[in-house]
């Protein structure tokens, strides 16, 4: 019984960071139709900065979400504007190729970490990092809680901000039904930019509570886009909701096929429930939960 | 403009890679391959220093009959393709005389293929997996022991002091991962221990608690661990989060004697044993000249991978200036007639079990000591006596 509670437990507090990385990409799938394959390179970038600051003006890695965010939301937003809107313009080019041109910018993202920090691992360990609650034989590892809590706080924040405020409002509204959108005043290219940008925050937040769990190195990217699209089926595209959901379901069934069948298949059972939900559920959670 | 500009650097390229093979005459070129940028970089970093100074020392001291030694070094990133298209392009578009090099098993079985195929000498220097040598490819060569020896070391000091008799064994899920599995497996049955765990793991994991957790609900007496560094660390961390207790954690080298493992895993480093295959202060002539030189130029440690290569570098030296002419048999047959030291120890290829071309060494034990790496076994050997029996919550506090 334990085994499995800790299992779960282990699921669930992973899943709360795999719903952040989710989270941004589904949002600019909502509003772009598009998926962005530099996701995770995205953050990779985040989280070298937050390495940066660490390593050399000693600041705390949750503290430093305060700059990370901030510097990748415009990041995410000269991309936007300066790489992909471009390519709307140009009408023999399909919408598609943005896609295209993301990846790409993941590839540029990754050589440059490479070129600056080489291959090597890095990692940032404060003294609280090894620490764990206790309950019981359960264990809680402190930053891991810490990252579920701060993830926790960050969606009821996006989720006020969609549903409070004006520009949250055009957002949605831009994701809805674009067209109507512009006829009702909304700046479509302003909302996409901002998007872009909001989507780089959110992903830079979850690679910076990731960081004193995990480690650093440049080709880390590639393996959490693929998380982040794997998310973004599962819940729907474009659903927040849907993408909450689905980063815990994958966090929690990575975790428990783990255990019960085999951690060498770790990913694979991750893919199989991609799989099924295509086959059975083509619209993703979003379909049971209908937001 | 732009399209002038665009033919001038495809020109210049053209300039750059037509020059690299015309300047070859007095110099003897040997293509080395290793993991220089991915997930392997650190061990390929260790060992590509320790190739370049002993490359400076061998051509400081004459070079070869009279002729430089070059090294030429490629990366296979960590990945098995890119290791086999590395090894054909400095085969036939470098002409290197041979190849040296090797880290990961799965990369070094696949330059293995093609340096046979093209019959070419290949000298591997870490790449342990147990069927490389195990083909009857006679153009391979390996300088380390295979996987399945590093554990001789503490197959001994388990009869002698510990006498487990549960034991869990982690592995990642690659060629050398689960051949040194099967071959630990092996080595329980015989001392009579009982395997209760046996998991594979996927390298790069972020969460390891799922397997972890079934070693803690087994309880086992002994943990053996085979993992590259980041794995290494993130499992012994996570084991002292959920406060497993075996009576000791061992890891078959690898990850857990870099010095980059202390610095990620921190105190839950302490008290863990590893397999090795080299220390520097074995009596070999020239290993600590080896390790202080090293310390002193690169301002890091190093270990048993460099110590690999450095010998691996006096071998292919030594090899090319007995070799009658530079053809690849000749060399080849030079290659089989090796009989010197070096500072990783005696180096002379041999055929035993189905094993050809295969360099036979001891194997040691090692334990982290206070943040030190220690020789602990054999006794007679050791640099400190060994830690054990281990009180966790003490060394965990």
């Amino acid at each position: 019984m334990a085994v499995f509670i800790q299992t779960v437990v282990a699921g669930i507090l992973m899943g709360g960071i795999y719903a952040l990385i989710g989270i941004g990409m589904t949002l600019i799938m909502g509003v772009m139709k598009i998926i962005n394959l530099a996701h995770g390179q995205l953050m990779m970038v985040a989280m070298y900065i937050t390495y940066v600051l660490y390593e050399y003006v000693h600041l705390d890695p949750y503290a430093a979400l305060l700059i990370t965010m901030p510097c990748l939301f415009i990041l995410g937003a000269v991309l936007q504007r300066s790489l992909l809107n471009p390519l709307i313009k140009v009408e023999s080019i399909l919408p598609e190729n943005q896609v295209l041109m993301t990846v790409g910018i993941g590839m540029v993202l990754t050589e440059l970490a490479r070129m600056i920090f080489h291959s090597d691992y890095k990692s940032v360990r404060p003294p609280y990092t090894s620490m764990s609650l206790y309950a019981g034989s359960i264990a809680f590892n402190l930053p891991m809680v810490i990252a579920f809590g701060i993830a926790v706080l960050l969606t009821i924040g996006l989720f006020l901000f969609l549903l409070k405020t004006d520009v949250g409002k055009s957002v949605r509204a831009t994701a809805q039904n674009k067209e109507a959108a512009l006829l009702l005043g909304v700046n479509a290219e302003r909302i996409t930019i901002f998007t872009y940008g909001l989507g780089a925050a959110l992903v830079a937040a979850a690679g910076t509570l990731l960081l004193p769990i995990y480690y650093l190195f440049p080709d880390l990217g590639g393996a959490f886009t693929l998380k982040a699209f794997v998310i973004t089926i599962l819940g729907g595209l474009g659903s927040t909701v849907g993408a909450i959901v689905g980063g815990v379901v994958l966090g929690v069934s990575e975790s428990l096929g783990a255990t019960y069948i085999s951690m060498a298949l770790k990913d694979a059972v991750g893919m199989v429930i991609f799989l099924l939900v295509l086959i059975f559920l083509p619209g993703g959670l979003k379909r049971l939960t209908k937001i | 403009m732009k399209k002038l500009l665009c033919v001038a650097l495809c020109l210049g390229l053209l300039g750059a890679f037509g020059g690299a093979s015309a300047w070859a005459a007095d110099t003897l070129r040997v293509g080395i391959i290793l993991p220089i940028t991915g997930a392997k970089a650190n061990f390929g970093e260790i060992e590509k220093l320790s190739f370049e100074m002993a490359l400076q020392e061998i051509n400081a001291a004459g070079g070869i009959n009279g002729k430089k030694l070059e090294f030429l070094f490629e990366d296979d990133t960590g990945r098995p393709e890119v290791a086999r298209s590395a090894a054909e392009k400095l085969i036939t578009k470098d002409k290197v005389l041979m190849l040296g090099g090797g880290y990961g098993s799965s990369e070094t079985f696949a330059i293995a293929g093609v340096a046979q195929q093209n019959r070419i000498p290949f000298l591997v220097n870490t790449g342990s997996d147990d069927k490389i040598t195990e083909q009857g490819w006679e153009y391979i060569f390996r300088l380390n022991p295979p996987v399945s020896e590093y554990p001789k070391a503490l197959e001994s000091f388990l009869t002698e002091v510990v006498k487990p008799k549960t034991a869990a064994i982690l592995y990642e899920n690659t060629n050398f991962g689960t051949s040194g599995s099967q071959e630990f497996k092996a080595i329980c049955q015989r001392l009579g221990i009982q395997v209760v765990v046996e998991e594979g793991y996927e390298h790069g994991g972020v969460d390891f608690k799922p397997i972890l957790v079934k070693v803690k609900d087994k309880n086992p007496d002994l943990v053996y661990m085979i993992s590259y560094v980041m794995d290494a660390s993130l499992l012994m961390r996570q084991a002292m989060e959920l406060r497993i207790k075996p009576k000791l954690f061992v890891g078959g080298a690898a990850g857990f004697t870099l010095p980059e493992f202390p610095k990620n895993a921190g105190k839950a480093a302490e008290k863990v044993f590893s397999a090795t295959l080299w220390y520097q202060t074995l009596k070999y002539p020239g290993a600590m000249d080896y390790y202080n030189k090293f310390v002193a130029t690169y301002k890091k440690d190093t270990e048993y991978h460099g110590a690999e290569a450095y010998a691996a570098a006096y071998v292919i030296a030594d090899t090319l200036k007995r070799a009658k002419s530079t053809s690849p048999d000749d060399i080849r047959k030079a290659l089989s007639e090796t009989d010197m030291m070096t500072v990783f120890g005696p180096v002379k290829f041999i055929s035993y079990d189905k094993k050809i071309n295969q360099n036979r060494l001891p194997t040691y034990l090692v334990q982290w000591i206070d943040g030190r790496l220690e020789l602990v076994w054999p006794k007679e050997l050791a640099t400190k006596p060994y830690v054990y029996p281990i009180d966790w919550d003490a060394v965990w506090k």
